[in-house]
């Protein structure tokens, strides 16, 4: 009994979470090194476990090069990994590479190293819309500020298409303007068809709301929100008019009417099946799409009111960072500035996602659905598009979108400028404003 | 007297395994949540003290008010409806006597309590949905207009997480009371069929006084599991749609776990312990004041 209550009391000495900080020299190296020898070096790579093949393929092609260095892979769900990061970050043998969701609240803890000396070791020429994803400020605001990760390859989101629907409901080519939208939303609805796919269990509708607040709001409002500028609010009767534009799709019936009990894999069978002409979603869904549509599907940028600017959601596959811990990290940072390498590009094309940096666009089967992908992110690179997934504001926001826009898609049960109230009160009480 | 003390003490020693298992694994866990209720902390970073204002903010959140509500809901299906069910159940399996099939009604009933409730949820997703098992069921008898996406709807999504929760907990009630029933004495039985008593009297008179206790244990447990719900709802709605599933457990989760809250997550957990225990001592008592 005692000695049950001396273990139950043992945990109640002190605060929580002393001890255990990075020092300062942990965070920012002073000396670097692009050298990493002929010795043997082991580092750790930790990542979600979506990413294990495309990782490997990563791995498999840095150390053909650099023999010496052998890399262990350690994989969490990918959900759990984005949660579970902070705790195995601040563990005694923490990993060497890690892909970071939560950036701001990461480097605020101090757990990731400054790249800054390597990038200017290296040289590395990021352009600016990618590099904003990496960096953080000294007020934990994202977009600006030292570099602290490198994506390993990028995802891209837009509108899949029905080419045999699409033919039917007298839809030439891919709408540009939203205008041009929404008349082929209503024709498809006309001819029966489902107007836009979405698995709304899942949180799919966000995609469609995003499109519309992309090109409301413009790239730099909604990177700012997302990287949590000071001040940032999505609170705004242009978001107001850009929901309201989806709410209007629900009430003209334009989503699948169960779409809050469909989740997104249920989704994408029922489009893959021609149920819809549309299906919002990203490159991850071409694979399984082009393997049961063949040519009957393709993929473009979302539209835009003008019909020439180019936004879409865009974010790091794996955005991976050098833990302060990390006692490898020269290593670490060779891995990173191989990420952005001709062979990283094409293991991430060949494996379906954007490349990292910029270059010559790897190559892509002719006619194939993923080269109609890489095509739309080159342009969106070329036209710095490339917007944050709202869901990705604060650690818990995803979970607010997700019940608003049921509410949302539920038809009447919330007002867009509602929706956005409830969204923005809770990101100001998640960061304490 | 000394010898009795000495023998008391010798006591202590078999339980000591189980108490010290007890210590950390129920007892410590406890109190650091107890104690990491009165903190601000992600989790990692050190730690401030902020008294009683997580309590504050966790009864002052009207998210929490609809969420208990649901929980409390679900008492309907987690309880009233396997305890209920499960009687007549036992009461049916006691009364036909037929060996083979009481066992293989025992086995089929008991079959869903050994399947994980995450790995139910996901089952019951599938037949939940559109054109899952559920619906076709309902087409194929002339009902087509009530079909729909259960999970999805605002009305029936939580009634449709209920009856996830009664198929989970019928088995446990059944198999509970089907060993109560075996206690009482055949002898009883046999004196009210004598006597004329029919399925009900027989069911009224001597099945449901005899099963007073195991009822209190299927009512308890039961209860505590619609109060404490997680894995149902966490793997089929994520309390959506909207917040209309939305309970405590899962509220717990996200704050602790997906925004990294430690403190406001720990202080909402002590209150849906407290909110338990306000709603058992009373039934505990009620059913044991035999």
């Amino acid at each position: 009994m005692l000695a049950s209550l001396a273990a139950a009391g043992a945990a109640a000495c002190s605060p929580p979470g002393e001890g255990g900080r990075a020092t300062q020299d942990q965070v920012a190296p002073a000396s670097v090194s692009t050298d990493i020898g002929e010795e043997p070096i082991e580092l750790t790579l930790y990542d979600g476990a979506g990413l294990k093949a495309v990782d490997e393929a990563l791995i498999e092609a840095f150390t053909a090069k650099h023999p010496n260095v052998t890399i262990t892979t350690r994989f969490d769900p990918d959900d759990v990994q984005a949660q579970n990061a902070p705790r195995v970050l601040a563990s005694d043998d923490p990993p060497d590479i890690a892909r970071i969701i939560a950036l701001g609240d990461i480097v605020g803890n101090g757990q990731l190293t400054k790249l800054d000396a390597w990038a200017q070791a290296y040289g590395w020429e990021i352009p600016e819309g990618q590099l904003a994803m990496y960096r953080v400020d000294d007020n934990g605001v994202r977009g600006a500020g030292a570099q602290y990760t490198v994506a390993s390859g990028f995802v891209v989101t837009g509108l899949y298409y029905n080419k045999e629907i699409a033919e039917r409901v007298g839809m030439g080519e891919p709408p540009t303007t939203i205008v041009e939208l929404e008349e082929d939303l209503a024709a498809a609805k006309q001819a029966g068809v489902v107007p836009i796919m979405a698995g709304n269990q899942t949180g799919q509708l966000i995609f469609t709301v995003q499109m519309l607040l992309n090109d409301a709001l413009g790239q730099q409002a909604l990177n700012d929100w997302v990287f949590n500028a000071p001040g940032a609010t999505i609170d705004t009767s242009e978001a107001a008019d850009a929901v309201g534009t989806v709410a209007n799709w629900v009430e003209a019936g334009y989503f699948p009417a169960d779409t809050n009990g469909t989740d997104s894999t249920a989704a994408l069978g029922r489009f893959a099946r021609g149920e819809a002409l549309f299906y919002p979603s990203g490159n991850w869904d071409a694979a399984a799409l082009e393997e049961q549509m063949g040519d009957n599907v393709g993929f473009v940028l979302p539209p835009s009111s003008d019909g020439t600017s180019s936004l879409a959601m865009s974010d790091p596959v794996s955005n991976f960072a050098i833990p302060a811990k990390s006692d490898a990290k020269d290593a670490a940072a060779a891995f990173l500035d191989f990420l952005t390498s001709e062979e990283a590009r094409q293991v991430m094309v060949d494996a379906g996602f954007a490349p990292s940096g910029e270059g010559d666009a790897p190559t892509t089967e002719p006619g194939s659905l993923n080269a109609e992908v890489q095509a739309a992110f080159a342009d969106l690179v070329e036209a710095d598009g490339q917007v944050q997934f709202v869901q990705n504001a604060t650690s818990g926001i995803n979970a607010t979108w997700l019940a608003q826009t049921q509410l949302l898609a539920g038809g009447g049960r919330t007002s867009p400028a509602d929706l956005l109230t409830a969204v923005q009160a809770k990101y100001d009480e998640e960061l304490g404003r | 007297m000394t010898r009795l003390r000495h023998r008391n003490w010798q006591g202590w020693w078999f339980a000591l395994p189980a108490l010290l298992m007890y210590g950390v694994f129920v007892l410590r866990p406890l109190i650091s949540t107890v104690q990491y209720s009165f903190y601000d902390w992600d989790g990692i970073t050190p730690a401030t003290w902020v008294g009683i204002d997580n309590y504050r903010r966790v009864l002052s959140d009207p998210a929490l008010a609809s969420s208990i509500w649901h929980a409390f809901f679900l008492i309907i299906f987690f309880t009233l409806a396997p305890v209920v069910g499960g009687l007549f159940v036992a009461a049916l399996l006691q009364e036909i006597r037929i060996r083979g099939l009481a066992t293989a009604a025992r086995t089929a009933l008991f079959l869903p309590q050994i399947i994980p409730g995450a790995a139910a949820a996901i089952a019951w997703v599938w037949m939940f949905s559109g054109n899952g098992a559920v619906n076709q069921v309902l087409s194929s008898i002339g009902l087509d207009g009530i079909t729909r996406a259960w999970l999805g709807d605002f009305t029936w999504a939580l009634p449709a997480v209920g009856v996830i929760g009664t198929w989970l907990g019928l088995g446990f009630c059944t198999i509970l009371l089907i060993s109560g029933i075996g206690k009482i004495d055949t002898a009883i039985y046999e004196a009210a069929r004598l006597d004329g008593a029919g399925f009900l009297s027989t069911f009224r008179a001597v099945t449901l006084p005899g099963l007073r206790q195991e009822i209190g244990v299927c009512v308890t447990v039961t209860i505590i599991a619609a109060l404490a719900t997680f894995d149902i709802v966490f793997m089929s709605t994520q309390g959506g749609p909207g917040t209309s599933t939305m309970v405590p457990g899962v509220l717990v989760y996200q704050l602790g776990f997906t925004e990294s809250r430690i403190g406001l997550a720990s202080a909402l957990a002590i209150v849906l312990t407290a909110l338990i225990l306000v709603v058992i001592l009373p039934i505990q008592r009620f059913f044991r004041a035999a």
